[in-house]
């Protein structure tokens, strides 16, 4: 188990007590002051008022930078996450389910960190590895998810559906244009950087969508 | 004869009770100290906020039927303003107008889907938010602009000192007279312009994917420029004194870097774009912009 997949696999085994994990984490001092602060934030966020309950729209967000990531797969059945996820996290966490958003955040910065890596040692190269085909397992959902998106829009704002869907087939094009120079010239920071716009140009988009329909 | 007109009387008269009866004005008043913190909120309709005379906030706001309501509260030094649809409300029937007046020390958030986002003459911090939303900043100084919009265009003019950050999808993105510590556009697809000095030891980055970049500046502009694009051409009218080490392959009509001015004040310019055309052009005398 390697940095990437470490972090991937704490959205499965949240506390890190899985064999691999382990092992990883005896050896990696970075991963190993990650897993700590981690544990430093559940151990806060028991001391936060349970009354203060992340809104729906809190969980919405989560799930969708999630599944950008690659980090979690969509459901076989779109089951609506505040019900169903907040319930579960809410039995398991109680008053630490605060951690869930700054965990989530957390693991978006890190995994963005290792992705820009520019260092050409072995484990950056490796992390490139790593992000090129988490990339490609993302443009391979992206049916999925933006499907999830111009739902919401069609649900809450069909006016403005076909606006929608002509800016996601405009991103998803200057990801695919980007990711293709990233593969051409790994090295090349310009590129990287392409390609980190185009991702939070994505996100934005989803953003706006999501906010669309909160009146 | 006169049938005729009073009929047509009587119509207009109808038309214009029902306008009056549909569409209400509200008004507040909020006593607030330095430095507070406006947020407006509104899923249809416009916002204009503009400087007020002494620390209050006013809020006029024009509803457009029945179908809408404005909360309001106020937190301390923070006033929230929102447009709360009820039951049935569309786009047409939930729009709410409101012209809004702070201290020019406000901080400031407007969030619209549809409607003109409108913010000037203040030096608190900006943000703006909107889909389909228009965004028309000017006169800011001192301050973070922040701006996000899906196709809504943005137009940036005379912004000093400023921290400015504008992310936009497919809407253009205008800006004149801004500079500050850190200017930076990113778009998808809409063209980014922009017309000025690009200030004194600043970062400015405009990136597109597939919009055109134009950057007009004039003779004593100071400046690190770097421009590039992957698959679109770059036009450079000004001569720059070349550098002799970039980050990127400088092939010629995709990319060029060079330095102009006095290099104690220079600014960073990065024009970088995937399939647009860069143009940095000399502002001519004739078109003071």
């Amino acid at each position: 188990m390697n940095c990437v997949e470490l972090q991937q696999s704490l959205a499965e085994v949240e506390d890190a007590s899985g064999v691999e994990q382990r092992a990883h984490l005896r050896a990696c001092p970075a991963c190993s002051a990650l897993v700590k602060e981690l544990d430093m934030i559940v151990a806060a966020a028991s001391d936060l008022p349970g009354a203060e309950e992340p809104s729906p729209r809190v969980w919405n967000s989560i799930e969708i930078a999630l599944r950008q990531e690659g980090l979690i797969r969509p459901q076989a059945s779109r089951l609506p996450l505040p019900s169903y996820a907040a319930t579960s996290f809410a039995v398991r966490w109680g008053a630490a389910r605060w951690l869930v958003p700054v965990a989530a955040m957390l693991l978006l910065a890190v995994g963005i960190y290792v992705r820009r890596g520019a260092a050409p040692g072995p484990l950056a190269q490796h992390a490139s590895k790593a992000a090129v085909v988490a990339n490609s397992a993302d443009l391979n959902d992206v049916d999925l998810k933006d499907e999830d998106l111009m739902q919401e829009v069609a649900d809450n704002a069909p006016a403005m559906k076909s606006q929608y869907e002509e800016n996601l087939r405009q991103v998803n094009e200057s990801i695919r244009d980007a990711q293709g120079v990233v593969d051409e010239s790994p090295n090349d920071e310009d590129a990287r950087r392409s390609l980190m716009d185009a991702y939070q140009q994505k996100s934005m988009l989803f953003e706006l969508a999501m906010d669309r329909s909160q009146p | 004869m006169w049938s005729m007109r009073a009929a047509k009387l009587v119509a207009i008269g109808v038309i214009v009770a029902g306008t009056l009866v549909a569409e209400s004005r509200k008004e507040f008043h909020f006593a607030v100290g330095p430095r507070a913190g406006v947020s407006v909120m509104n899923p249809y309709g416009s916002i204009s906020v503009k400087p007020s005379l002494n620390n209050t906030v006013v809020v006029n706001a024009i509803l457009h039927s029945d179908k809408v309501e404005v909360d309001n509260s106020q937190t301390g030094n923070r006033v929230d303003i929102q447009s709360h649809l009820l039951a049935g409300a569309d786009a047409d029937s939930g729009r709410v107008d409101y012209e809004v007046l702070v201290p020019a020390d406000s901080s400031v958030t407007l969030h619209s889907s549809t409607g003109t986002l409108h913010a000037e003459k203040l030096h608190g911090d900006v943000s703006l938010e909107g889909a389909g939303a228009s965004v028309d900043v000017r006169d800011i100084s001192d301050a973070h602009v922040h701006v996000k919009t899906m196709n809504g265009a943005v137009n940036l003019d005379n912004i000093k000192n400023g921290h400015v950050e504008v992310d936009s999808l497919s809407g253009d993105v205008t800006m004149r007279g801004v500079n500050g510590p850190l200017v930076q556009v990113v778009s998808t697809s809409g063209r980014i312009s922009y017309m000025g000095d690009f200030g004194n030891s600043g970062e400015y980055r405009l990136t597109s994917h597939s919009g055109d970049i134009e950057a007009t500046i004039p003779d004593w502009t100071s400046a690190d420029v770097s421009a590039r694009s992957v698959r679109g051409e770059v036009h450079d009218d000004i001569p720059l004194q070349p550098k002799n080490h970039t980050w990127f392959p400088v092939d010629k009509g995709r990319a060029f870097a060079g330095t102009m001015g006095r290099v104690a004040v220079s600014s960073t310019v990065v024009l970088r774009t995937f399939s647009g055309k860069i143009h940095l052009r000399k502002r001519s005398e004739k078109n003071n912009n």
